[in-house]
């Protein structure tokens, strides 16, 4: 293994670590709020955390295909989209 | 009856708070350790039902835990979940050959953490009010 190569594989394995424990966080707590474990919300909050929910679901899935290689959902719908488009014309 | 104890073996202490609460509701006991020295010596004073177990950890990391649980015979018995933020690739196969019963790549779906728990402690499957994210509405 080359010396890139084993700082971009550190790289990776740092930034996958990092950001996998922060979204984590995020999506324990928040769906610790969505289930009233720390007290009811009202329907505005609720929809509030579930926004925040939903832009951390997307993160994961961008990170799960950048780190792990797995397909961006994001991504293949663009494409699927670009595609069919291509077809139509 | 008497709630399963279950060990929680993180370096952050989020994390932990986090599983602490969603376990808690789900009526389980919980006990902390945020290093890999401190997880062998809360696992021998607690005497837990599981561990959740973190790879990457001070002092060592999850598989030396592991290592060092299955040498005391009344530790070794007990059921590792690993719950990591590593990749899941080399790791995943490395921590059921240490003897996981699980391996988890963080984030967790709440659902999935509980129904593996329940599994390993040889509880029947339960039920949890569905959040969004369980829904994958989110």
């Amino acid at each position: 293994m080359t010396e890139s190569t084993r700082r971009s594989s550190e790289l990776t394995a740092y930034l996958s670590h990092e950001l996998r424990n922060a979204l984590a966080c995020i999506h324990q707590f928040g769906n610790i709020l969505v289930d009233g474990l720390a007290g009811e919300l009202s329907s505005e909050q609720r929809e509030y955390v579930g926004i925040m929910l939903e832009n951390a679901s997307k993160i994961r899935k961008v990170l799960d295909s950048a780190l792990d290689g797995t397909p961006d959902p994001i991504e293949e719908s663009t494409n699927k989209i670009e595609r069919v488009s291509k077809l139509e014309t | 009856m008497d709630s399963k104890k279950i060990l929680i073996v993180d370096d952050n202490a989020d994390i932990r708070l986090g599983m602490h609460l969603r376990l808690k509701a789900n009526q389980y006991e919980t006990f902390f350790a945020a290093d890999a020295f401190a997880a062998v010596a809360e696992a021998r004073k607690h005497r837990p039902d599981l561990v959740l177990l973190d790879l990457g950890l001070p002092a060592g990391d999850g598989f030396i835990v592991m290592e060092r649980l299955k040498q005391v015979p009344f530790l070794a018995v007990i059921p590792v979940i690993v719950v990591s933020a590593r990749d899941g690739l080399g790791n995943q196969k490395r921590a059921y050959e240490a003897g996981a019963k699980a391996f988890l790549q963080k984030p967790v779906n709440d659902d999935e953490l509980l129904a593996v728990i329940r599994r390993a402690l040889g509880e029947p499957a339960g039920t949890k009010k569905p959040t969004l994210y369980d829904q994958g509405s989110v």
